[in-house]
């Protein structure tokens, strides 16, 4: 759907992206991972056609009239009108449906009410976002491509935001997002992307990367604490909470264990750094 | 697709706040400029006209709606195309400070168009500004001042009957909406450049000032120096000359036109040229 072949770029500032390639497929989530600085949103500008890059080439297979819906940094509005007028401007400049009926669909698609008239400068930042989304997919397009778009949302907005995500790949919309937070991308995404300096230095499924460099899980149950079958692996202990350390090979042994012994396990969390994966060990 | 740029450019514009701010400052103007009138304007004329009235009769109150019609056009010299430059550049600017021109290059929408639409919006909103100032002028200072003959003092004193000096008025106001789009086609481009809203103000400021300056200087360039932009955008003036140069002043707006297409053209190019974000 999408091939970023050998893409570079320089500004004064030095190089921020060097032989960046990346493909995307339909209905896939594929996650950015980097530091802030690692040439992210640079890497999604050129995607997007924002801006042009030294070398490399960028190729679509799409028959849409938008194939690239996007929301890069911060989701630009007219904060001066509404969320209605703003889907309204996006969408009669580009030959889109502007009636009402539409319109007010592509708001509850994103979850916005339909009952706020006042200016989008009144809104939340889970709210801006969704906006952007919202404007994003105008044109339907098959490509969906969001910067960042955990940032600034309390913990409901991550979690809304991710079931979001989910449905709209479940339309075959390709996607990919960007984040610093391991934690959000781990949630969503099929494969991932690692980039620091400008570089792609790692490519593969979430799980297979995660699992290749995780040694710490973080459980919680009633009473696990006390759980016979964990207690050479642990490093911290709380009331119904524990962290351990282990392969990830070993831990689906200690879980299994743990349901026979009939402990109710609520959740288990790997911990993993962005440090981890821009620093791997071999195991 | 032109069209709907087109629209969409005209809804925001009237959407935004500072273009209200900027149509009620350019009305205050007027009053103040009538009132101020109306209170002092006999006087200022008596003392400098007193020989003149002994030895001439002129047909009504020489303080009337015809020279107070000429007093407001005086303001095509710097606070009107001022406040219409901070306006147009701001079609640019904003977009550039919210975030929304990257938005707006993210849809299914050509570059090109998309800034024509901008100056076309800006070129629809001077001729709509220059159309407002001219109709409640002519309605205030008339329905005030009454009518009757004009004195105009460009290094001679130029009297004008009432009839005249109102046909005069008239191709005033369309010659200076062509020096104000100039203005105001300059200012975006300055915006296209420059990306935010306080340098472009500055810039703009600079601009009319400068071409103020030049329009007073005589460099002795001949032909090249009768073309230079800053004494073409002048050109209304010269209806108040004793015998108006028709042609001359023809050529002289057919020639701004042409510095309008081009810094329309620049603009542009630069525009399509450079990245966005």
């Amino acid at each position: 759907m999408l091939k970023a072949t050998r893409l570079s770029k320089t500004y004064k500032s030095g190089k921020a992206l060097d032989n960046a390639s990346i493909h995307l497929n339909s209905g896939q989530i594929s996650g950015l991972l980097g530091r802030n600085g690692a040439g992210k949103t640079t890497l999604f500008k050129i995607l997007c056609g924002l801006i042009t890059p030294e070398t490399g080439t960028v190729s679509i297979t799409s028959n849409k009239h938008k194939p690239i819906g996007a929301v890069i940094e911060e989701p630009g509005l007219y904060t001066y009108l509404n969320a209605y007028d703003n889907l309204k401007v996006f969408s009669q400049i580009q030959g889109a449906p502007t009636d009402i009926g539409t319109l007010e669909n592509c708001l509850k698609e994103v979850g916005l009410p339909l009952n706020r008239k006042d200016p989008v400068r009144n809104f939340s930042m889970g709210m801006k976002q969704r906006l952007g989304i919202a404007i994003a997919l105008l044109n339907n397009p098959d490509i969906l491509i969001l910067d960042e778009p955990f940032s600034g949302l309390d913990p409901t907005g991550v979690a809304s935001l991710g079931t979001l995500i989910k449905q709209l790949a479940d339309r075959d919309i390709a996607i990919l997002l960007s984040s610093h937070l391991m934690t959000e991308l781990h949630k969503v995404s099929d494969d991932l992307y690692i980039i620091d300096n400008g570089k792609i230095i790692d490519h593969g499924l979430t799980q297979d990367i995660i699992d290749s460099q995780v040694t710490l899980y973080t459980i919680t149950g009633k009473n696990i604490e006390n759980a016979n079958v964990i207690q050479p692996y642990i490093v911290q202990k709380e009331k119904n909470k524990v962290t351990l350390r282990c392969e990830s090979t070993a831990i689906s042994d200690i879980l299994k264990t743990l349901l026979d012994n009939g402990y109710n396990i609520t959740a288990c969390i790997p911990n993993i750094t962005l440090e981890q994966l821009l620093n791997p060990v071999s195991k | 697709m032109m069209l709907a740029l087109l629209k969409t450019e005209i809804f925001k514009l009237f959407r935004e706040s500072k273009t209200w701010y900027a149509i009620a400052a350019v009305l205050l103007i007027e009053l103040i400029i009538l009132v101020a009138a109306y209170y002092q304007g006999a006087e200022i004329l008596d003392l400098l006209l007193d020989n003149l009235q002994q030895s001439f009769y002129f047909e009504g109150n020489l303080l009337n709606g015809n020279l107070l019609l000429y007093i407001i056009l005086n303001s095509l010299w710097f606070n009107l195309p001022l406040i219409l430059m901070i306006v147009s550049s701001s079609l640019i600017t904003e977009e550039y400070k919210n975030g929304t021109l990257k938005t707006l290059m993210l849809q299914a929408v050509d570059k090109r168009q998309l800034i024509l639409s901008k100056f076309i919006a800006s070129l629809l909103f001077t001729v709509m500004m220059l159309l407002l100032l001219m109709a409640t002028t002519f309605v205030l200072a008339y329905g005030i001042f009454g009518t009757g003959d004009l004195v105009v003092y460009l290094g001679t004193l130029n009297f004008f009957p009432s009839e005249e000096a109102f046909n005069r008025i008239c191709l005033a106001f369309a010659s200076g909406t062509i020096s104000m789009i100039f203005f105001t086609t300059v200012s975006i481009t300055l915006g296209i450049f420059l990306k935010e809203s306080a340098k472009t103000w500055i810039a703009s400021a600079f601009f009319l000032i400068l071409s103020s300056l030049l329009l007073k200087a005589n460099f002795g360039w001949g032909t090249v120096e009768r073309y230079f932009f800053p004494k073409l955008t002048n050109s209304w003036q010269r209806f108040f000359e004793y015998e108006v140069a028709a042609t001359s002043i023809i050529i002289d707006n057919m020639v701004l036109i042409i510095y309008i297409i081009s810094v329309v053209l620049i603009g542009t190019y630069y525009f399509k040229k450079q990245d966005v974000g």
